[in-house]
């Protein structure tokens, strides 16, 4: 008896169940249940709600995003000519169009039309516009403009490092500048100018990335590159204990790194070889004298 | 008041709970009173009590009630009882189990219909061996399961986080006395938090909730917390008495934790691993229920561990018709949107993206759950994303269909044979994804109702391949994850082909993941003039290459130039040993797999111990105490000034845009402090103090990307005061190389988690040693090579 009664409860409530189940499973069939989630969405770039076209905050993110990521069909600001640009100087090699597209950028994020703002403070910060200016499409014109156009690279550059003083390479680069138009001014006062200002920019490059502590590098000097290009000049220019100082310099700071031209560290070898043996011989000649003092830049760090 | 008697020890063994019920089940009768009282009731009102000595193991099963006349002598049922007694017994169970898994289902929420009722406590891997072999010995080998937890990068990285932040990484509970940095209560973490409402509960639990989210949830029942809250948080956080996480994984023989004795010390004589030690195990896959949009930032349900978990009897696998388990264990999930969830890369998404609480200075996302708005991330991990937003998850691939995460890191790739097409001009035959082998998705014979038969279908792998291999030997591994813990180097073939050892897995996969080509370089060089190589590059990963983890995973270029005689014109992705005095390594030690790539020459503060402690960079760390760029300086060079040069590296950037007025964390030769005059953009190694991220330096999938190099070549008068002749035609040989953690990282943690480091103390992590045994550097998983003609 007691045993049918169960079975009765217990069949009653197996009703209930299934009828909650069932209803809530009906629910489910009939689609009302899970809310705006759907599985392996499909993606469509566009300038809204993309995660890959980054909104500024207050800076311009200044790398390189795949230009068809982008969604963008013409761009409409700075940024966007400079996301083209670099589409068509690194995917398409077509740098004529690279630079007419990093020119509009700097037209449109120039701090002399008021269109961006060099930041010194903090508070600058708190102005949301005009925005920061950027340092990348200009960065990118000086360089496409280093052998063409020297002097306008040169001017690129600077304005780099008024935005940021401590934007590493740039003083390599307007060094390399500089040197370039060395070589190619056949007046002589012009040539002292430029090798003079060459080795300003080089030892500028230098202050920026000073050597470490010995706990934690065996460098007792780096920026081998820039030693390199400051030997080259002050050889050109016949300043040759400076050169033999620079290649030692240079071997130094390969030690522990080599070069990505590894013959140079033999040539420095015997190029110090040889400018000794030219110190040591009256009359060396040639280019301006290093016993002037003009030329009489201070050690390396 | 019954007694129930030592003569019936073997039938009581099994303890479900359901809610604040204790139930014991065995004999056929069921026993249930509230917790922590001695005194149980059957269904008819008859009381029980347990003798004190009662052995008591928590084992889920599935309980039928039992009619009262048959509690004493339950064999004796009549056989028309005992068809009845279990024709309604499975008939409730299958009702209620269906009916609580459908709901389950209804909603992306939390579930309050399941609070009421709890089938089963989050189970240890072991418990689905007996029917699941084959997964449990494949999960074991996966760096998701186990390794992850006790990885010495893994919690050096974390610590080292805590030491930034204040302890603000570690989870706080629902009975946390926190306070966060306004002052109000911090009481959710990353995972227990309904929605965000103060980034400090997105900080709490951050790194574990995605590693052991369920350790995470677990830890709200204090009895069953691996994983503590700290002492102290912000300025009240004490470096010095901070344990690794992995110093928690570990119990004695009655389940009780043990801790080593020392801070970061060895494995506790006698310990096994506890249930965190084991990761991201069966239990937390298979007892998801769907995304969770309100704890994901922008309600796609990606990123930060975003999704549902609820430990149930109930269980999603891929199936859409699933068999019944044997002895009900558990039951197969029927939710369609379960299942759907599972198969989806979305489900790998919820954590495979990174979203990194905090504020890009280049980036705005804001957070677009009502009531979050405060709480901003920046994208740390773009895993995911790259392939939602990829060519991947659309059928113009070369595969014609979308390709998801588990077609490749669960299915035969790379073993499942070959396809060969076209991308752009590049002619590729690459592994297929989406080829499953045939198998059995449980052990015949033993885990189906009725010993129902098994089909033999394709099933998926739990190898998970990646990038990773541990950086810890078997033995350690065995110590803190049980013994016989697969190696890496593991010979042999499974069943389905495919390799055991995961170091042999995960080169397989590298070799499947990139195609080089020379062919569009220069076909003429002449001395004294420059020419330019063009490597054309493509990524046939279905996310960016590398990723996830990506700033740190390594991979480049190394290119060579030589004449015919081997002279060396031109090296470019080339590593040179040196000494590293920053962590005792005074001489070079001849390996090269512990060298940095030579575009940058960084070193990043550790920190150091100090009273009071003040979180932040002041003591702590984290900046560049060196940073120059190196002869080889591809990336900025490229990437900034498009210079056709240097090394080309496939690794994402973390950057820290400092503003005016901060200083970078290293001196001028003059001893004076750098300080930022204008807004200066500098990679750092620290996701702690980054504010940007450059996603973008990663290889793109099937988009194929030239990279020029404009080679200088010597002079005539160069190469004569060489003694060189240059005699052609050049050889340009390039190929692919993978690292998966920049040494300078390692080291970073090494000293930051050193004696030297704020902690004051060794946490017995990483060092130099430890870096020179594992850190292998996988060459050539790529290889291209031309022929330049030399001209006079």
């Amino acid at each position: 008896m007691r045993n049918q009664n169960l079975i009765r409860v217990g069949s009653a409530c197996l009703l209930v169940v299934a009828l909650v189940g069932a209803a809530l499973a009906s629910r489910e069939l009939l689609g009302t249940g899970r809310e705006e989630f759907a599985p392996n969405r499909r993606f469509e770039p566009s300038r809204i709600d993309n995660p890959n076209y980054p909104v500024r905050n207050p800076f311009y993110f200044e790398g390189k995003i795949d230009y068809e990521l982008l969604g963008i069909d013409e761009p409409e600001n700075a940024w966007e000519y400079l996301q083209r640009g670099i589409w068509h100087q690194d995917d398409r090699e077509d740098l004529a169009a690279a630079k007419a597209d990093y020119r509009h950028s700097i037209a449109l994020n120039d701090p002399s039309t008021g269109t961006c703002r060099i930041i010194r403070s903090r508070a600058d910060l708190e102005i949301s516009d005009p925005p920061p200016c950027m340092f990348t499409p200009r960065l990118r014109l000086a360089y496409l403009l280093l052998h063409e156009d020297p002097d306008e690279s040169i001017r690129l550059f600077r304005e780099v490092l008024e935005i940021d003083p401590l934007f590493l390479e740039v003083n390599l680069l307007i060094g390399k500048a500089y040197h370039d138009i060395a070589k190619t001014t056949a007046d002589p006062e012009g040539k002292l100018q430029a090798y003079e200002a060459a080795i300003r920019a080089f030892r500028a490059e230098l202050e920026l990335a000073p050597v470490a502590s010995p706990d934690i590098t065996p460098d007792r000097v780096n920026n081998s590159t820039v030693h390199w290009h400051l030997a080259e000049v002050y050889e050109e220019s016949g300043q040759l204990e400076d050169a033999i100082m620079e290649f030692d310099l240079y071997l130094e700071a390969t030690r522990w790194h080599s070069d990505v031209y590894p013959w140079r560290i033999p040539l420095a070898a015997k190029k110090i070889e040889i400018l000794r043996s030219q110190v040591v011989q009256p009359g060396h000649g040639g280019g301006p004298d290093s016993a002037n003092p003009q030329f009489r830049e201070s050690a390396g760090p | 008041m019954h007694r129930v008697h030592a003569s019936w020890r073997g039938g009581f063994n099994d303890r479900v709970q359901f809610g604040q019920m204790d139930c014991y089940v065995g004999r056929g009768m069921l026993l249930c009173a509230r917790r922590s009282m001695t005194v149980y009731a059957d269904m008819s009102g008859s009381k029980y009590t347990f003798e004190p000595s009662w052995p008591r193991a928590v084992v889920g099963r599935p309980l039928c009630p039992v009619p009262a006349g048959d509690r004493d002598h339950p064999r004796k049922m009549a056989f028309h009882a005992r068809f009845a007694r279990g024709l309604y017994c499975s008939s409730f169970w299958i009702a209620l189990l269906v009916s609580i898994d459908v709901a389950s289902g209804q909603t992306s929420d939390r579930v309050p219909l399941m609070d009421l009722i709890r089938g089963q406590a989050f189970s240890r891997p072991e418990e689905c061996l007996p029917c699941h072999r084959r997964q449990y010995d494949e999960l074991r080998t996966a760096v998701k399961a186990g390794y992850r937890n006790v990885s010495p990068l893994f919690n050096a990285l974390e610590l080292a986080g805590n030491f930034f932040g204040g302890g603000r990484l570690r989870p706080v509970y629902g009975d946390s006395a926190q306070l966060t940095s306004d002052g109000t209560p911090l009481t959710a973490n990353v995972v227990s938090a309904q929605r965000f409402t103060h980034v400090n509960e997105m900080q709490a639990g951050f790194c574990i909730g995605c590693h052991a989210p369920h350790v995470v949830l677990m830890g709200e029942d204090p009895d069953r917390r691996e994983i503590p809250e700290l002492a102290g948080l912000g300025m009240a956080f004490r470096p010095g008495q901070i344990r690794p996480l992995r110093d928690y994984h570990f119990i004695d023989g009655r389940g009780e934790q043990v801790l080593p004795a020392a801070i970061g010390g060895s494995p506790p004589p006698g310990s096994k691993p506890s249930l965190g030690a084991s990761g991201i195990s069966c239990d937390v896959c298979h007892n998801v229920i769907g995304p969770d949009l309100d704890r994901s930032v922008r309600r796609d349900g990606l990123g930060n561990g975003s999704f549902t978990l609820f430990p149930s009897l109930s269980k999603v696998g891929p199936f859409r018709f699933p068999l019944a388990v044997k002895g009900s264990f558990h039951s197969a999930s029927l939710d369609p949107n379960r299942i759907a969830y599972l198969r989806s890369s979305d489900f790998c998404g919820s954590c495979h993206d990174v979203r990194m609480p905090g504020v890009s200075l280049t980036h705005r996302e804001s957070n677009l759950n009502e009531g979050s708005e405060s709480v901003t991330t920046y994208r740390l991990e773009n895993l995911n994303t790259e392939w939602e937003t990829g060519v991947y998850n659309s059928t113009e691939n070369p595969f014609g269909r979308v390709i998801r995460c588990q077609d490749c890191h669960m299915s035969a790739y790379p073993y499942g044979g070959d396809s060969t097409y076209h991308v752009g001009d590049m002619r590729i035959t690459s592994p297929t994804p989406a080829v499953f082998s045939l198998g059995f998705a449980a052990e015949p014979g033993v885990s189906t109702e009725f010993n129902a038969r098994l089909p033999k279908r394709p099933v998926t792998n739990h190898y998970f391949t990646g990038v990773d291999v541990p950086l810890m030997s078997a033995a350690e591994m065995s110590a803190r994850l049980g013994p016989g813990y697969p190696e890496a180097d593991a010979h042999g073939l499974d069943r389905h082909g495919v390799p055991n050892g995961l170091a042999q897995r995960r080169e397989d996969l590298l070799e499947a993941a990139v195609r080089i080509s020379l062919g569009e370089t220069d076909q003429h060089a002449r001395a004294g003039q420059p020419f330019t190589v063009r490597l054309t590059a493509v990524s046939l990963t279905g996310h960016r290459f590398p990723a996830g983890f990506s700033q740190e995973r390594t991979a480049y270029v190394e290119l060579t130039i030589k004449d015919f005689h081997g002279f060396l014109l031109y090296q470019s992705g080339y590593v040179v040993d040196k000494p590293h005095p920053e962590t005792a390594e005074m001489e070079p030690d001849g390996n090269l797999d512990d060298e940095d790539l030579e575009h940058l020459h960084a070193v990043v503060d550790p920190g150091r111990w100090t009273a009071p402690y003040r979180p932040g960079t002041a003591s702590n760390g984290h900046t560049n105490s060196l940073f120059a760029l190196g002869p080889d300086n591809g990336p900025e060079a490229r990437v900034f000034f498009g210079a056709d040069q240097g090394l080309v590296l496939w690794r994402n950037t973390l950057t820290r845009v400092f503003l005016p007025g901060d200083a970078v964390g290293r001196a001028k030769a003059s001893n004076r402090p750098v300080v930022a005059q204008g807004p200066h953009f500098e990679e750092t190694f620290s996701a702690a103090f980054a504010n940007s991220v450059d996603n973008y330096r990663s290889l793109a999938p099937l988009r194929p990307t030239t990279y020029r190099y404009n080679v200088e070549l010597p002079t005539e008068e160069e190469l004569g005061l060489l003694g060189i002749d240059l005699v052609g035609p050049l050889h340009v040989q390039a190929q692919v190389n993978f690292l998966h953690f920049p040494p300078l990282f390692l080291r970073f943690l090494a000293r930051t988690t050193g004696a030297e480091g704020p902690a004051g103390h060794d946490l017995n992590l990483l060092d130099e040693q430890r870096m020179d045994d594992f850190l292998v550097n996988v060459r050539g998983v790529a290889r291209a090579e031309t022929f330049v003609e030399l001209v006079p």
